[in-house]
């Protein structure tokens, strides 16, 4: 899951979390999760004066960012003192396949 | 160094060398914790101070706790407990206290205090709300260290970077004593219950805990959670190993754990907004 500027919000992004008016999560949902953006989505969110949305996967390259291998690397080196440890060996696999799976792989 | 040790429990349980905890703390104390006449009481005494009535709304209302609209203190009282608020009180003045160079462990501690809550809702768990506090001042010792020894703190930065070791570690070379130890001087300084002073105490040595020992193991785990999550400075750069004895206690298993991963995850988008927030207070 990623947030992004309504800004970057393109057609076929999938949103990862309901959106409220106000950004704040109270009363019903504008839009809910799952729902695939479009052009017209959009332009109506926009309207409503929606400055961010969650989205599926990594689909916008933030200036800045760590690539996945640099966050592998981070991850490596945090669990470098634990990871023969079997719980935390189970627990590193889980981050790293949560890491995959959230920038988009 | 069992000198050294004694010497820092003197002056960190003494509570008038502590930084100034405003006076509605003494008072707080000062009321029992069950008598309905003193959560009234104690309702008035802090709505009268502003300031902190706002910083204990805005942490009640934060990511920790989540789940409720809490608007004023009397709400909060009835809805997380007294002794909540009443610790919400006192690590709100702490917080207040800690430089901004601490934003790092201001973090990690709501962090913590989001996977507490996370996992202890996730299993069930009675007192969630006491959990998620405990979390919240899991490492406060951590704040007294470099209030009180700053000196001492310096080194015990210096000889983790160069000899790579754990906090824990380098704390009982320097000071005789640790963190966690300190922060259970701390709870017990303050009249917390058990059930707070407990997980703080032993958040790094589980066994130890045997009254709260299920509180004791949510903390533990949501501390080693945060760390490989990488969120906040808690000023370990390295994972802990994760006690076999909160694993078994709270019978763990790769699936809870690969499902609260992802719902920490997601939940910690909005803590970093939330500390920011309250940053620039
Ligand atoms: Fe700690
Ligand atoms: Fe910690």
């Amino acid at each position: 899951m990623q947030k992004i500027p309504l800004m970057l919000a393109k057609a076929g992004m999938v949103l990862a979390r309901d959106v409220f008016r106000g950004d704040s999560p109270v009363g019903m949902p504008i839009c809910g999760k799952d729902t695939v953006l479009t052009d017209a989505l959009i332009t109506r969110l926009d309207q409503m004066d929606i400055q961010t949305v969650c989205v599926e996967g990594h689909p916008v390259w933030e200036e800045g960012e760590r690539t996945f291998d640099e966050l592998l690397q981070n991850l490596d080196r945090r669990f470098e003192k634990s990871r023969q440890e079997p719980l935390n060996s189970m627990l590193y696999d889980i981050y790293k396949a949560y890491l995959a799976k959230s920038m988009g792989g | 160094m069992e000198d050294k040790r004694s010497e820092l429990k003197k002056i960190i349980m003494d509570t008038r060398t502590l930084p100034t905890l405003p006076n509605v703390i003494s008072k707080l104390n000062a009321l029992s914790d069950n008598d309905k006449a003193s959560v009234q009481e104690m309702a008035r005494i802090v709505s009268s101070d502003q300031v902190l009535s706002a910083r204990i709304l805005r942490l009640a209302n934060s990511p920790s706790y989540g789940f409720y609209r809490v608007s004023t203190i009397s709400n909060a009282m009835i809805l997380l407990g007294v002794n909540v608020v009443k610790s919400l009180a006192l690590s709100s003045s702490i917080f207040a206290i800690m430089e901004k160079n601490s934003v790092g462990l201001w973090e990690h501690s709501l962090g913590v205090g989001v996977a507490a809550n996370l996992l202890a809702r996730k299993l069930g768990l009675p007192e969630c709300e006491e959990i998620a506090t405990a979390a919240l001042l899991h490492d406060i010792g951590k704040v007294i260290v470099s209030l009180k020894c700053s000196e001492a703190a310096k080194e015990i930065l210096g000889l983790t970077n160069e000899r790579q070791i754990y906090t824990m570690e380098a704390e009982r070379e320097v000071i005789g004593t640790d963190h966690a130890e300190i922060g259970g001087w701390l709870a017990k300084s303050w009249f917390l219950p058990d059930k707070l002073s407990e997980p703080i105490a032993f958040h790094h040595d589980v066994d130890k805990s045997l009254n709260h020992r299920i509180k004791t193991s949510v903390v533990h785990i949501a501390d080693v959670l945060i760390k490989a999550s990488d969120f906040g400075n808690s000023g370990d750069r390295y994972v802990p190993v994760i006690q076999k004895i909160a694993w078994d206690t709270l019978k763990l298993n790769v699936q809870i754990m690969t499902e609260l991963v992802a719902e920490i995850e997601d939940k910690l988008i909005e803590v970093r907004n939330f500390s920011l927030e309250m940053m620039s207070e």
